[in-house]
């Protein structure tokens, strides 16, 4: 192909000649579109009219080669990721948020660009509500069983009828704890702030999180922890702007603070839980018998999602029950597909932390949707973080 | 003395020194070092999303490098010839855009470009011809841009006008005499006199720019600039990817440096 | 005459036209809305929504320690810069040979090329547990904790801003007549009176620069407080990000952003008028 073919307009008579060529078979499409121009003319109808044209996308390039992707700090096996890219050329951007109020408020913002997040079973009607993320079209998730699912864990995901989301795993907040640091064995989280402004003081890290942070001191009281009662809520904050001064951080990334030695006990997921335990044999965690969290997280898309096809395909990759158990390994939170905790080594499958025994799970509650916009929690959560 | 300028130079130098050590880390933490190996660099330039934010970052600062350098020395060549009330008015703008924080500039613009948009975006979708998709207003290049040079352009006229007040007025005003255009005089007696100004001004602009987290992260939209996409590297939990980056941005700079002080030197040296 | 007059302020409006532009709606118009915003209500999923309301300054104090963290630590890390930073500048600008002046200089602003964020980092790293504490472990000291307190902010403050605390120093030192130094030393004056009398009043320009652009900065802080205060240090900027990116009052944040904004204002004009009496003093001083 010559320059000059490039920049002039082509002859009728030439697009003919090349026309038949194409036709015989004797050249590519490729090249018929590029010697004539259509390519060029196609691409800019396409860019500017995508709904003519997405039959089109679908068949060549139909990915992409991004997705931007929401989650939680230490949650996935980088392995997985990368074998996603190997398969499909789709490179993932992965942010960690450390709260579900931080990823609403970006959502809210608009513009966050986002394809999949990880959203926690108490936000998705919050969600829908707000019409901030898309019903799925589970045909396009063939790996997804509803069967499989056990319905405690997968309910949320239907929001009147509609499936909005599919499940990621299952899990408990309670805490986590140095046995090397701390001998007393807390076992509730009256116990947890009593170590906190005690022994342990200057070495416990609290969530960045008004959930599961106001959550432990509305339970260390003797209340729910999903309570939105004025008057709980401040009793919580008085407990919570006593124990700053004895806090070493207040962050949703502990692993860090907890690996370095400097923290000495924090609230913790379970799975984290697992993981800190397989690196260091003294790190114990603990489901308190006061009360906590037990929760489900989720894949869901947002409505603006600007890669659906590299969403869709990603989702169905990590419900494939081998990579979930793949996963579960790693990140240490049990699955809610029974596919997936058949694959299951023996040792996991009956570990106590991730799949811990129904009684010691009996105080737990699932985060109540109203927590997530509750005005009140939000700003004690606020001003304990800046008292 | 001497000691005193080396223990300060350790202490600019050491945190420097172990994020280059560390982009050589063979291990997946940042913490520990596990070995030496280049397969960060790897990582990182292979990594789409490294590039596009790069690209980014290029892009914003030096539109709002050109951007300011040209609106900012406008603005002071015209400031000079104002006295009064008006005069006053901009002298008031200038500081207080140079005095509020970065993040009130980034709050402050995203809740009013976000109302704006609210507001004129469902109107754009009814005047616009059906069947069309109407185009929707949303955060990004343009606010970014808008947002870092509102504080570089003042900057700017600060430099610049700093610099005029030292100017020799003679010379433009024999300039004058000798019936020179203005424009003529601009281009041969004020611009030579003022031009370091104006690159001092484009460079922290750039420099500026190129660096703010803060103002971007607020009104940057989709776009992921280089210092949002490694903040949120850093909360991700820090592979030494970053510190990778953080090296080859480092070199760059060093190279460009190094270039413009042997062009510089090439010049005078001729 | 005349027709050059108005052929002149045409030249000037246009000359001022896009700047303006720029102030009209980058400054004035989001100044205003924020204005309006923070006499408004916080919408029940969060948000804004309209009203007259004097809720949200009456909120205010339970933002007191913010303040008054950010109203702390900025001039005492505007200061511990000045006090870091000054012997350095002194020295590149009159003690070292003019061979080696200009890439000891470079070399002060090298580090301001690598990401504040990264730098910032690094020193997460030597802050922390594995890093000085465990040299520290080594000789016997134990138990000593640095990361997550105001100390740490401060240090990772000084690294931050060294170079912007430095660079206008050395220009105005720079500047400096050294055959005053001379004199003033053949006049038998002893070293130290030497600085006090002359050195150092005439490098007050670059101080006054140098400290206003640190101090402004550090007002606005957010990234060194989240990352050396482990959200224990709390500026006024955290406590922004936090109103917006968690709890989503905006109204009560446009409440701390306007606050925010008078009390910059008064603090850096009131230093203005103390430290810059005459005109060109101004001009200069801001180079």
């Amino acid at each position: 192909m010559s320059k000059g073919n490039d920049d002039k307009p082509i002859t009728a008579k030439k697009f003919m000649k090349e026309f038949h060529r194409y036709q015989k078979g004797s050249i590519t499409r490729r090249h018929f579109l590029g010697v004539t121009g259509l390519g060029t003319a196609m691409a800019v109808m396409g860019t500017a009219a995508p709904s003519l044209w997405s039959g089109q996308a679908n068949a060549a390039g139909e990915l992409g080669d991004r997705l931007v992707f929401s989650t939680w700090p230490n949650y996935h096996d980088q392995a997985n990721l990368d074998e996603f890219t190997a398969k499909t050329g789709v490179n993932i951007q992965v942010n960690a948020f450390g709260s579900n109020e931080e990823m609403l408020a970006k959502l809210q913002a608009g513009g966050t660009g986002w394809d999949v997040f990880v959203p926690t079973n108490y936000t998705i009607s919050n969600y829908v509500e707000l019409d901030l993320i898309q019903e799925l079209d589970l045909s396009r998730i063939p790996y997804y069983d509803a069967a499989a699912n056990n319905p405690k864990f997968a309910g949320p995901a239907t929001v009147n009828g509609k499936v909005y989301c599919v499940p990621k795993n299952w899990g408990t907040t309670g805490f986590i704890v140095n046995t090397k640091k701390i001998k007393s064995q807390p076992k509730s989280w009256k116990d947890f702030f009593d170590v906190t402004m005690g022994k342990g003081s200057g070495h416990t890290i609290l969530h960045d999180y008004q959930l599961t942070t106001i959550g432990a001191a509305l339970c260390a009281l003797g209340y729910s922890f999903n309570s939105i009662d004025a008057k709980e809520l401040a009793e919580a904050e008085a407990l919570l702007i006593k124990s700053k001064p004895h806090l070493f951080a207040i962050t949703s990334d502990y692993q860090p603070g907890m690996r370095s030695g400097d923290g000495w006990m924090s609230i913790c997921w379970n799975g984290d839980g697992t993981q800190l335990n397989n690196d260091l044999p003294e790190m114990h965690y603990v489901i308190a018998t006061d009360g906590g969290e037990i929760w489900t997280d989720f894949y869901a898309i947002p409505k603006d999602a600007p890669h659906l096809n590299a969403a869709y395909a990603f989702i169905n990759f990590m419900q494939d029950p081998n990579i979930q158990a793949r996963e579960a390994a790693v990140h240490g939170y049990a699955p809610t597909d029974s596919r997936a905790i058949a694959l299951q080594p023996p040792s996991l499958a009956s570990d106590p932390i991730l799949h811990p025994a129904e009684n010691l799970m009996n105080g737990l509650e699932f985060g109540a949707a109203q927590t997530l916009t509750d005005p009140i929690r939000a700003e004690v959560m606020a001003r304990f973080k800046s008292a | 003395m001497r000691i005193y300028a080396i223990v300060v130079f350790l202490f600019l130098y050491v945190p420097i020194g172990i994020i280059v050590l560390f982009s050589f880390n063979a291990g997946r933490h940042a913490s520990e070092l596990r070995g030496l190996s280049v397969q960060w660099y790897g990582k990182a330039l292979s990594n789409p999303f490294v590039g596009d934010a790069f690209v980014t970052s290029l892009i914003v600062a030096l539109s709002v490098a050109v951007l300011s350098s040209l609106m900012g020395t406008a603005a002071a060549l015209a400031l000079q010839r104002l006295k009064g009330k008006i005069r006053i008015l901009f002298d008031g703008m200038i500081y207080v855009s140079v005095m509020i924080p970065g993040i009130v500039i980034g709050i402050a613009t995203l809740v009013a470009l976000v109302t704006v948009f609210d507001l004129l975006n469902p109107l754009l979708a009814s005047i616009w011809p059906e069947g069309t998709k109407p185009p929707k207003l949303h955060m990004g290049y343009a606010s970014v841009i808008a947002a870092h040079t509102l504080f570089t352009m003042s900057l700017v006229i600060i430099l610049v006008r700093a610099r005029i007040a030292g100017m020799d007025r003679a010379l433009i005003e024999a300039s004058m005499d000798l019936y020179a255009t203005p424009w003529r005089t601009f281009y041969q007696v004020t611009l030579p006199q003022i031009y370091p100004a104006i690159l001092a001004g484009f460079l922290l602009s750039f420099t500026f720019s190129f660096d703010d987290f803060i103002i971007s992260f607020f009104v940057a939209g989709a776009n992921t600039t280089l210092p949002i996409y490694i903040f949120s590297s850093i909360r991700r939990g820090i592979t030494p990817e970053v510190n990778a980056i953080g090296t080859m941005v480092l070199a760059a700079s060093l190279l460009l440096l190094m270039t413009a002080q042997f062009l510089l030197r090439e010049r005078s040296s001729r | 005459m005349s027709k050059d007059n108005k052929a002149n302020r045409w030249l000037t409006a246009a000359l001022l036209t896009p700047t303006s532009l720029w102030f009209l709606v980058m400054l004035i118009f989001p100044l205003i809305v924020i204005l309006v915003f923070s006499f408004g209500e916080r919408a029940a999923v969060g948000g804004y929504a309209g009203g007259f309301t004097l809720e949200q300054y009456a909120n205010l104090p339970s933002r007191l320690k913010a303040f008054q963290n950010t109203m702390l630590i900025a001039p005492a890390g505007t200061l511990l810069s000045l006090i870091v930073a000054y012997p350095l500048a002194y020295f590149l600008a009159l003690r070292v040979d003019r061979k080696y002046k200009l890439i000891l200089l470079v070399l002060v602003i090298v580090p301001f090329w690598t990401s504040l964020l990264v730098r910032t980092y690094a020193w997460i790293f030597i802050l922390g547990g594995r890093g000085i504490p465990t040299l520290l472990e080594f000789i016997g000291i134990e138990g000593v904790r640095l990361i997550n307190t105001p100390g740490a902010v401060l240090v990772g403050i000084v690294y931050g801003y060294l170079p912007l605390m430095v660079f206008p120093i050395f220009v105005s030192l720079e500047k400096l007549d050294k055959t005053l130094l001379e004199a003033s030393s053949d006049l038998g004056g002893s070293p130290f009176k030497t600085f006090m009398q002359i050195t150092l009043p005439l490098s007050k320009p670059g101080i006054a620069t140098g400290c206003m652009l640190v101090f402004i900065l550090l007002m606005g802080e957010f990234l060194i407080p989240a990352f050396l205060g482990g959200g224990k240090v709390f500026f006024i900027g955290n406590a922004l990000v936090d109103l917006f990116l968690q709890s989503r009052n905006w109204p009560f944040g446009a409440a701390v952003s306007v606050t925010l904004v008078v009390i910059m204002l008064i603090t850096v004009s009131f230093y203005m008028r103390m430290t810059l009496r005459n005109k060109t003093g101004r001009d200069e001083s801001l180079m």
